[in-house]
């Protein structure tokens, strides 16, 4: 999300004026500091879980809205590989990188995705577990790992764009990733300027932005 | 023979150094390196033993070469086959005093000679205990005999005596100078004890500013004035007894005890560890020969 | 509860701690003894890990193992070895992570020790080899310990190497910190307090164990 967010924000900025801090971290952890009363105005997650969460607790401005769907890629920098599903249990590929599915919704959905061509078993030995899909995009990019799971934000942002080779796995075989949005109750009487944030990842600018960043803005 | 040439730059605390030492030592001789302390007497040594490098030079003993720089010669101190012992003991910690005897033998050395040393310089009793229960004077007894193991030609003593107290150092003094002879030895031993050179050595050279400004018998190097005595002896005074008017004086003159009298008021600054010189002019001796 | 990660986690601390202690000694023993110029630069080099953050040090493992970089490849195509993502990886890792820790009280032993003795043991015709392991190490075996304990616990509680370089891979790279990383993330905090427990209470028998030794409290229990 990193890689549209700035982009957004930099929109954001130059159409209303409102300058914004932008500051990434895990949700988990974001989610934490914000349980603590960190000060932040809006929270954007890639994992429903974590907004719902703060939701539930009381520490929103209202419910969690999903403002677009993330896509799932397969993506290699190796010269001599093409990417595909049926690919990774080839012999030349030893690792395949994702992100932690139990705490990353972008590898809940490639073990879904595993799990959907009965491949999983089978590849258990060679599956290596990101941190996160930032860690991903690091042994992908370092060739540590042959081929590995990513957003399609990612192979989409500036500077891995034409880097190495990507594929869009079908996404009728995953779950939605659903991207969410939550403006946060707090003491600094920003809450306006954070529902017009809010507001502008809905305007048809936003979705623009989105758009060319690989996420879907198209969903019921 | 001992040839002995050795240079080399040093850094004294009073700044750089030249020693510089060219000497013959004949075997059996027992001789003392003296001087004050920075003159290079523990280089010198440490040279000798392979501890340490020369810039220059060339040591052989009986004509084996254990150094020659010309020739790029440099023994590593295993191979030099010379006994050193050191001014800290060495002692193994890890080890009782038996295993540290027994550590020194070289490879299927018979076992005998630790008996014999265990019995000149009587540490039976230790034999077991770790070094760091014995006193500093039993650490010596037990570090050079262990120095002797491998029976040396050259026995090194780096100040071996300096730590101890006056009783103890007679005590060891007198091992020395009992294995100096029964192992025919030929014993370099740094000391700036006067009465210890004089007592224990043959030959002394004294060290100054890293060379050997004199050299040969210590009696003769250290009378500062010629006597003109037709008799003279130089020993250290052991015991002092005055009586009226009258000291005696008991004197240790080599490995002898002499005891004379002489006039209180006269010589009332003696004191007893003063070392003296004793000239006679009229002097009727009787002389008797050993058999 | 899932014991795999604590015995992958004493395992990799152990094999670490043999490989270590074989490679200090040889390098603490050069550090103490040697006078050459390059000393301080090898010096430098064994502490580094001391101060860069983990991830730096990962971050570099990972780019030095993939296999299409020149050393992960050499590795690869020669020894079939890839240090990305495996166990060997993660031991090869622990020991530079944990390098000063081994060799630095190895390296204060050697120092302190009195240099006469290895002269003496010289002077003796005993050889470097039979000085170091009759005399030398013999006196210090406290320093040993302690290289020994810290460089184990050290392995023990590494995490942002393993993250960098482990790929989380359960029974390979899943150690314990990263199994706690993981529970306390998808908030499952009851697994996480276990792992914990289990790890704090060991770490903390064996440290126990080792100041006791050390400072001769057992001996005198004995007696």
């Amino acid at each position: 999300m990193q890689f549209a967010i700035n982009e957004l924000v930099h929109d954001f900025s130059k159409t209303t004026g409102i300058e914004c801090e932008i500051i990434i971290s895990s949700s988990g952890k974001l989610t934490a500091q914000i349980n603590e009363g960190a000060p932040f105005d809006v929270f954007v997650s890639a994992n429903m879980k974590y907004p719902n969460d703060l939701f539930e607790k009381g520490l929103t401005l209202g419910e969690p809205k999903i403002y677009a769907h993330g896509k799932l890629v397969l993506w290699t920098m190796k010269k001599e590989l093409t990417p595909s599903i049926q690919q990774l249990e080839n012999n030349h590929i030893k690792h395949i990188a994702l992100a932690n599915p139990k705490t990353a919704p972008y590898g809940n959905a490639a073990l879904e995705v595993l799990n959907h061509f009965q491949i999983f078993q089978k590849l258990t030995t060679k599956l290596v577990y990101g941190e996160s899909i930032a860690q991903v995009n690091q042994f992908v990019n370092s060739q540590a790992a042959d081929i590995g799971f990513t957003s399609k934000s990612v192979v989409l942002s500036p500077k891995m764009l034409d880097k190495g080779k990507w594929v869009e796995v079908e996404d009728s075989i995953y779950q939605p990733i659903q991207q969410g949005i939550v403006c946060l109750k707090n003491k600094s009487n920003k809450e306006k300027l954070a529902l017009k944030f809010s507001d502008f990842l809905f305007s048809t600018k936003g979705k623009e932005i989105l758009n060319t960043f690989g996420y879907s803005t198209n969903f019921d | 023979m001992i040839e002995i040439f050795l240079q080399k730059k040093l850094n004294a605390p009073s700044g750089k150094m030249l020693l510089d030492i060219k000497t013959d030592i004949e075997p059996g001789k027992f001789v003392t390196l003296y001087g004050k302390s920075g003159a290079g007497k523990t280089s010198t040594l440490r040279i000798l033993a392979g501890l340490l490098k020369p810039d220059f030079g060339k040591i052989s003993i009986h004509g084996n070469v254990l150094l020659d720089s010309a020739q790029k010669i440099y023994l590593p101190p295993q191979k030099r086959k010379i006994g050193f012992v050191f001014q800290d003991y060495a002692l193994f910690p890890n080890m009782t005093i038996f295993e540290n005897l027994s550590f020194a033998l070289y490879k299927n050395q018979s076992k005998k000679i630790l008996d014999e040393l265990i019995e000149i310089m009587e540490i039976g009793d230790l034999q077991n205990q770790k070094p760091d229960r014995l006193s500093g004077g039993q650490q010596q007894r037990v570090a050079v005999a262990r120095a002797l193991v491998q029976k040396p030609e050259l026995l090194l003593l780096d100040e071996p005596l300096s730590a101890l107290d006056e009783e103890m150092r007679n005590k060891i003094q007198k091992y020395i100078l009992q294995v100096h002879r029964e192992f025919n030895l030929t014993t370099i031993l740094i000391s700036h004890d006067l009465a210890e050179v004089l007592k224990m050595s043959d030959e002394v050279l004294v060290l100054e500013e890293g060379k050997i400004i004199q050299s040969g018998n210590p009696i003769d190097v250290f009378s500062k004035e010629k006597l003109n005595g037709i008799f003279q002896v130089s020993g250290e005074i052991v015991k002092i007894k005055t009586e009226e008017n009258i000291l005696h004086l008991t004197i240790l003159i080599g490995k002898d005890i002499a005891k004379i009298k002489v006039n209180n008021k006269e010589y009332s600054h003696l004191n007893q560890g003063d070392f003296i010189t004793i000239s006679s002019q009229d002097f009727s001796p009787k002389i008797s020969k050993h058999k | 509860m899932d014991w795999e990660p604590l015995f992958l986690t004493f395992k990799l601390a152990f094999v670490t701690t043999i490989i270590l202690l074989l490679v200090s000694i040889p390098l603490a023993y050069w550090l103490a003894f040697s006078k050459s110029k390059i000393k301080p630069i090898i010096e430098t080099l064994v502490s580094m890990p001391l101060v860069l953050p983990p991830t730096v040090l990962g971050f570099y493992l990972l780019i030095a193992f993939s296999p299409s970089n020149g050393f992960g490849k050499w590795l690869d195509e020669w020894l079939g070895l890839r240090l990305v993502f495996s166990f060997e990886g993660l031991v090869f890792a622990s020991v530079i992570y944990s390098l000063p820790f081994m060799v630095h009280p190895i390296q204060s032993g050697f120092s302190n020790l009195s240099k006469s003795l290895l002269e003496a043991s010289y002077m003796l015709g005993k050889s470097k080899i039979t000085t170091l392991s009759r005399v030398l190490l013999p006196n210090i075996k406290s320093s040993l310990l302690t290289g020994i304990v810290l460089a184990f616990a050290h392995t023990i509680g590494e995490f942002g190497v393993v993250l960098m370089i482990g790929g989380n891979m359960p029974g390979v790279t899943k150690v314990a910190s990263i199994a706690i990383y993981d529970e306390v993330e998808s908030l499952n905090y009851a697994a996480a307090n276990s792992y914990s427990l289990i790890l704090f209470a060991l770490t903390f028998s064996i440290l126990l164990l080792v100041y006791m030794v050390n400072g001769g409290y057992l001996k005198r229990f004995w007696k």
